[in-house]
């Protein structure tokens, strides 16, 4: 049975025609992928269904009535709920205060938590979706507060539940319980829409997908039909080869060595132990790891000047740990950051100052004392911009205009440009659409092609074997293993990141 | 004789503890809800004044009262309509209003006293206990009601939300404009009730002192908490009764004496950096989604 039909939808921005005569439906007991390239129209789809935007044109029907959803409330009163991508959480506040959130039980204004709460364990229980309602928000770790969110949803009653790319900040474990919980409801007779850029995902879970590109509907597949290198091309709109073209690697002497390297976080937890790896010139060195084993800390101690425990970072055999940032940058050290809104840019600058950023106080960007020579830095940044084709209307646009996509191209020009001996690259691909992954990946073996050391770090585990030469697990902190590209497997590195194989 | 300088001096200390505690309270209210009162102060000076003249119009200090809380909603309405729906920084909004409250002030007490920097005696005054304004036993079962409605109550959970999340709020269909409003406007009835127990029996340009900032030092130091906030109130309080009371009894030059609450604040707000927890949306304003 149609559980719900968008028809003819049409949403237009000054400029962007963002919705273009889109339809769309969804059975229940049903999962409908909708992928589609950042800035395709897939999330302004889903703000105009939960009542976040409006319209210029085009109906909704429930159950084959039209209805109106004029903000969220009117949403969830006809039963549909959204799991956003950046969690709509209140972290200090209680599992259980979040789940009752906006639809409280209460006596004359004074609240009532006991019912809810059997209630929100009943829930649990039914979903196999298991919190501590007691605990807070803040301290329990990113798998559990998604299940917080699709709590609260199913807490309010939803028969359509929206995922907006529900997987991004998941690890492969967590991603798996997820599954699981999309298939319980599916079996319940729920309808789910579930959007993502990663084709496996998408692939494994959805009954049917649907391919929307530059606002249109571009074709909807049933699973059967549907593979990987089809989705990607009518994503993109020609064909995309997500397999890299990768020649074997011929390393050459050590770039990175890092020596017995240890770290305590401020509050005295130990991050790192024992840390001892080698990236050298031309390999890919990756860290597979579930995310929060010392990935960040460890990435953080190469880039940046910090205070260690024990050990020794060198490049080209001289230690580096009283060099500050500059100049480690100076002395070849680029670096992608894993967080590209709070590390990686200055989001309301230019897209030109923000691609000569690091080297904005050297010739040929500045001349006599310290004066920025503007021109000389535009005419790098349209350069720049032709040669790792950053789509943008001029390079004076501010960063925080461009999309996700083209911001992680620009970061990626900008530490490429220097030409650096060492490359930090932390989760290059994060929240990237297919076209921008695929140039990432292109430019990251170009760096090691051209003798470049790459160190990196990712929780997308095909991304690290799509990439790297060598492999290390990283659990708790530790390295606890390291494979050739030829000897790994996705299952043996799956054991080792979640400790399975620690003692081994 | 110890016993009773020792109970005058825990009267006193409430008596004195009372306006910069309710208005404490208030700021919590405000902050709570997400937006950034540093208007207090100029609540305060105006409701002082009114709580004075309604007394003195009406012959009754529960009319004096009751005009106290209405210019207390109207002046937090020009805080919250600047900052909330007009989205105007809340620091300008508040620097702004304390200003304008000075001039309200003054002017007020020309048109209607004849006289610039003070009003007429109000001899229509709350009944004293123990030489103290009674009104002020009222801030511990009004402390202990916010925090009932802050923490036991939708109203306060959803302003809570409106503070930490707003975004959150809309999603899930709650107004936050109106909660908004909501807190700023407490927090000017809460000044309303700062000024009953300020010397109602007459204004004076100046009176206030700077209690409304240290209110917001009391509040902070009470990490955003009604019952914190009270016990820092109490704090600052009975720190200036000390003073009132003994700085002729010591053998310190009274200057420092003085100095002691406004160095107590410092203090305690130097001590607090990195450990208190603000509302994690307070001062940003918020664009409820389209419409």
């Amino acid at each position: 049975m149609t559980l719900l039909d968008m028809r003819e939808i049409t949403k237009v921005y000054p400029g962007v025609r963002a919705n273009d005569n889109v339809s769309f439906s969804l059975n229940q007991g049903e999962v409908h992928a909708l992928v589609g390239e950042n800035g395709a129209g897939k999330t302004t789809l889903m703000k105009i269904l939960y009542g976040l935007q409006k319209p210029d044109s085009g109906m909704i029907c429930l159950k084959g009535k039209a209805i109106s959803i004029k903000n969220p409330r009117d949403a969830i009163n006809h039963g549909i709920g959204m799991v956003h991508q950046h969690f709509m959480l209140v972290p200090p506040f209680t599992v259980l205060e979040n789940i009752i959130l906006g639809k409280e039980t209460h006596r004359a204004g004074v609240l009532r938590m006991e019912e809810p709460a059997k209630e929100a364990e009943k829930i649990m229980q039914k979903n196999g979706l298991i919190v501590d309602l007691n605990e807070r928000v803040e301290d329990i770790p990113v798998g559990l507060q998604q299940r917080v969110e699709i709590l609260k949803i199913l807490y309010r009653g939803a028969e359509i539940l929206v995922f907006d790319e529900p997987t991004a900040v998941l690890t492969p474990q967590e991603v798996d319980e997820l599954f699981k919980t999309l298939k319980k409801m599916k079996k319940q007779g729920k309808g789910i829409i579930f959007i993502s850029h990663k084709l496996d995902e998408v692939l494994a879970i959805a009954d049917r997908i649907t391919v929307i590109r530059r606002g249109k509907v571009v074709k909807t597949l049933k699973c059967e039909e549907a593979t990987k290198p089809l989705i990607a091309e009518l994503m993109v709109g020609k064909p995309v080869f997500m397999e890299v073209e990768k020649k074997p690697s011929s390393p050459g002497k050590v770039i990175l060595r890092i020596k017995n390297l240890s770290r305590t976080s401020e509050r005295g937890h130990k991050v790192l132990t024992d840390i001892n790896l080698t990236v050298r010139e031309g390999e890919i060195y990756g860290i597979a790891g579930v995310e929060g084993n010392g990935q960040s800390e460890l990435v953080q101690a190469i880039a940046e000047h910090v205070k260690l425990e024990s050990g020794e970072i060198l490049i080209e055999e001289e230690n580096i740990l009283d060099w500050d940032v500059r100049t480690r940058r100076e002395n070849g050290m680029g670096h992608i950051p894993e967080d590209r809104h709070k590390y990686g840019l200055l989001l309301p600058f230019t897209l030109a100052d923000n691609l000569v950023l690091g080297q904005h106080h050297r010739p040929p960007f500045v001349k006599g004392f310290q004066i920025v020579d503007t021109p000389e830095i535009r005419k790098f940044a349209r350069a720049t911009i032709q040669s790792y084709d950053i789509r943008v209307p001029s390079e004076l646009t501010p960063a925080n205009a461009l999309s996700g996509g083209n911001q992680q191209k620009a970061i990626v020009a900008r530490e490429m440009r220097f030409e650096p001996k060492l490359l930090l690259a932390a989760q290059p691909t994060r929240g990237v659409d297919v076209g921008a992954t695929e140039f990432i990946y292109k430019q990251l073996t170009t760096a090691r092609d051209k003798g470049k050391a790459v160190l990196l770090v990712s929780a997308d585990l095909d991304e690290i074997l799509t990439l790297s030469d060598r492999i290390g697990v990283i659990f708790k902190g530790k390295i606890i293993k390291e494979f050739t590209q030829a000897e790994a497997t996705r299952e043996e590195i799956g054991l080792y990141m979640t400790g399975e194989q620690e003692s081994a | 004789m110890n016993i009773s300088i020792l109970l005058d001096f825990a009267l006193k200390g409430l008596e004195m503890s009372a306006p910069i505690a309710f208005a404490a309270l208030g700021a919590v209210f405000s902050e709570k809800s997400g937006v950034i009162n540093i208007a207090l102060e100029g609540f305060m000076i105006v409701t002082a004044f009114t709580v004075v003249w309604g007394s003195i119009a009406f012959q009754s200090i529960w009319m004096g009262l009751l005009f106290a809380l209405i210019a207390g909603i109207l002046m937090s309405l020009i805080h919250a309509v600047a900052t909330i729906t007009f989205r105007v920084d809340q620091i300008v909004s508040g620097v702004a209003i304390n200003i304008l409250a000075i001039g309200v002030g003054r002017f007020l007490s020309q048109r209607i006293f004849a006289q610039e920097t003070q009003s007429a005696i109000n001899p229509y005054l709350f009944p004293t206990f123990h030489g103290i304004n009674s009104f002020a036993f009222a801030l511990i079962p009004i402390a202990f009601i916010s925090w009932f409605v802050l923490y036991k109550t939708v109203f306060g959970l959803r302003l809570r939300t409106v503070g930490e999340n707003p975004e959150a709020a809309d999603t899930l269909g709650i107004n936050v404009y109106l909660l908004r409003y909501a807190g700023v406007m407490i927090s000017g009835v809460m000044c309303g009730f700062a000024a009953a127990t300020l010397y109602p029996s007459r204004w004076i340009n100046g009176m206030t002192g700077g209690r409304g900032f240290i209110a917001l030092a009391a509040m902070i130091f009470g990490r955003w908490h009604p019952i914190g906030a009270l016990f820092a109130a109490m704090l600052f309080g009975y720190a200036d009764t000390f003073r009132i009371m003994f700085e002729t009894k010591i053998p310190i030059p009274s200057q420092f004496v003085q100095m002691l609450p406004y160095v107590l604040a410092i203090v305690v707000l130097a001590g607090m950096v990195g450990k208190a927890h603000a509302p994690a949306a307070d001062g940003k304003p918020y664009e409820m989604g389209e419409e």
